[in-house]
């Protein structure tokens, strides 16, 4: 099963009662397991895009399927559940809980699901902050991390759930770029690994050319699919 | 622990200064309401304390007897009967006496006071009359024993009526009664214990032998005033006061229709009834003291005030430290809402701030409260302004804080305050989850 089906998307939005078109007629189908890129210069449609399928946006017209359900049919609250249970999300400016260590940011979306015993829970987070190489890190709070580590604090809470799908919007923005080339790496490891599907948006040349499919988009259009 | 519990504690700390002015204002008011609750139960334990000491049973088996339509006698005729239905047919009864009700001029040789007085028997009143304080002199002197009233021609005053007289033990009064065939009698009456003033119920009590009061009024014997009945525990009186006055209707007594006033408030509308001979008026002692429910009910009526612009003060505070605690973690929010947290637990996660913060210092407030009433009480703080002794009926201010006031200041407060926070949670829950990703 594809996890990720856009057809024929178009988002149009609303600025001073003037219609902005953002996607035009996108179609799309990402296979389980892929590693793609989303690629594009600034506007053209790439966040819009992430959002649809992240069930954060409703599209104006066409039809997006994640996970095996069509978005458009789901209340607020199946979407709100359907995010839970099948995207992992990673930001651009991490979004941690700064108020929780890295144990409680990673665990947060295990205690929203609520279906694994305290036990199964505490061994599968301690397990994905292992696997991120944060271990020694683990009773910290975001704020005494640097940012590449604040963003392994990501990568593990994205993907502590096990989700089919794992979002992250321009991940490496606000890193330098070997502590971004890290990230990069351990996401393809763990794409490799966990045989997640990882779909990430991104300006950098470089982390392009790690992708094993680019989507160019080009003023909401599809440019290039490769 | 909780991981809404954790986030909201921390939150709470994070924002340290903030959540401390809060506190404190929430302490504030809590320690506010607190007080004025004990003091309002603390005048309403002396009026209770006091009025059924000075003037009234739990329950009173009283009356009217009427010579002719237009005359009205607060006396119980026969009334041995009725005493001893009381004695044996109560068991909630602990203890039972009688008194003879009086109205009349007190006469010292440099003034005279009109006041309603009691006759009554020293034998039956250990523990009733026996309460009251006795008034001491400037040097710290007793003045008198009020169980001297067991001999006849003897008198107690409160210090207020006494200071008016200018009396003193020993001195001799002369009281004049008019009786119900509009006659004056006269008796001299020594007095022997000037009892301390209990604030405005001072103004209404004197005492004299029950045998003086009678030979005044030229009653019988088997005539009184009232059978005052006080009971084991006080929470049974309309059990009894029902059952009392069924049992009493049964055995053939006419009986006169409930109304909340004390005795001397329903002579004009006894008089003006047109029948004769004795009626039974079975009170409570709320009756007998209705006339300074008004007290309570302007301090309950302060008190409420008070803490509702209080209340409303702070929470419009919590509600904008909550508000700006939105507007701070917006993005935090955001991100919740797109890892897949529902609306209602972004509800609860704010509302568990305002729970924390409000559950804790009304805590705190309640038990600085009790400390305070601890303190003030042991110290016996007296009044020094007269108005505010009347007002209070005590000398020294009294606070009854226990845990009925305890729980009415934490429901209220705490309620009223999470029911605040509801607006700003209510905001925070209806932040689109988009706002995340778009301000990352």
């Amino acid at each position: 099963m594809q996890p990720i089906i856009l057809e024929n998307v178009i988002k149009n939005y609303l600025l001073d009662k003037i219609q902005v078109p953002a996607l035009k007629g996108i179609d799309l189908k990402i296979d389980a397991g892929e590693f793609t890129v989303i690629a594009g210069p600034s506007g053209s449609g790439k966040t819009t895009i992430l959002n649809l399928i992240g069930c954060v946006d409703t599209a104006s017209a066409g039809k997006v399927v994640v996970g095996g359900k069509e978005t458009g049919t789901l209340s607020e609250k199946q979407l709100t559940d359907l995010r839970l249970h099948t995207i992992g999300f990673i930001f651009q400016s991490f979004n941690l809980i700064p108020v929780l260590n890295v144990i409680d940011n990673v665990e947060f979306p295990l205690l929203l699901q609520n279906t694994l015993s305290p036990k199964e829970r505490r061994e599968r987070v301690l397990k994905f902050v292992d696997r991120v190489g944060l271990t020694q890190y683990a009773h910290h709070r975001p704020s005494e991390l640097s940012g590449g580590q604040r963003q392994r604090v990501a990568i593990a809470r994205a993907l502590v759930t096990r989700p089919q799908i794992v979002l992250a919007d321009e991940p490496t923005a606000n890193l330098d770029s070997v502590t971004g080339q890290n990230i990069i790496d351990l996401m393809k490891e763990i794409n490799q690994t966990e045989k997640t599907t990882f779909l990430f948006s991104t300006h950098d040349h470089s982390i392009m050319n790690q992708a094993r499919r680019v989507i160019r988009l080009h003023d909401g259009k599809i440019q290039a699919n490769a | 622990m909780n991981v809404y519990f954790i986030i909201a504690y921390r939150n709470i700390l994070q924002r340290r200064m903030r959540s401390l002015v809060l506190a404190v204002a929430i302490v504030v008011v809590s320690l506010v309401f607190s007080l004025l609750l004990a003091l309002v139960q603390g005048v309403k334990n002396t009026m209770i304390g006091n009025g059924t000491a000075l003037m009234t049973g739990h329950l009173n088996i009283a009356g009217f007897f009427k010579l002719s339509q237009s005359s009205a006698n607060p006396m119980v005729t026969k009334y041995e009967p009725l005493l001893e239905y009381a004695k044996t047919q109560i068991p909630e009864a602990d203890i039972i006496v009688d008194r003879i009700k009086a109205y009349g001029k007190v006469i010292s040789e440099t003034d005279s006071v009109i006041i309603p007085m009691w006759g009554v028997n020293m034998d039956q009143e250990s523990n009733v009359l026996g309460r009251l304080e006795i008034d001491k002199d400037a040097n710290g002197k007793v003045l008198g024993d009020l169980f001297q009233l067991k001999d006849r021609g003897t008198m107690a005053l409160f210090a207020v009526h006494a200071k008016k007289l200018k009396v003193s033990i020993g001195d001799m009064v002369t009281v004049s009664i008019p009786t119900q065939r509009n006659i004056n009698n006269t008796k001299d009456l020594k007095i022997v214990a000037i009892l301390k003033d209990v604030g405005m119920m001072s103004q209404f009590n004197a005492y004299m032998h029950s045998a003086d009061a009678r030979e005044i009024y030229q009653s019988k014997a088997d005539s009184t005033g009232q059978v005052m009945i006080y009971l084991k525990d006080i929470s049974t009186l309309k059990t009894v006061e029902a059952r009392l006055r069924n049992d009493l209707s049964s055995k053939g007594y006419r009986l006169m229709d409930k109304d909340s006033a004390p005795f001397w408030m329903k002579f004009d509308r006894v008089a003006g009834e047109s029948w004769t001979g004795q009626k039974i008026d079975i009170t409570t002692w709320e009756d007998e003291t209705s006339f300074l429910k008004w007290i309570i009910s302007l301090l309950s009526a302060l008190t409420f005030i008070l803490t509702i612009v209080l209340s409303i003060i702070i929470a419009m505070g919590l509600i904008n430290a909550l508000w700006m605690s939105v507007k701070e973690r917006t993005t935090e929010i955001g991100t919740l809402r797109a890892i897949g947290m529902q609306k209602s637990k972004v509800l609860w996660m704010f509302m568990l701030e305002s729970l924390i913060l409000s559950v804790s210092s009304t805590a705190v407030g309640l038990i600085l409260a009790a400390i305070i009433c601890q303190t003030l009480n042991a110290i016996a703080l007296p009044i020094q302004n007269e108005a505010f002794k009347l007002f209070l009926m005590t000398n020294t201010l009294h606070f009854a804080f226990g845990l009925p006031q305890a729980l009415i200041t934490f429901m209220s407060l705490v309620t009223f305050f999470t029911l605040g926070s509801l607006i700003p949670a209510r905001q925070a829950a209806k932040l689109s989850p988009i706002i995340a990703i778009n301000q990352s």
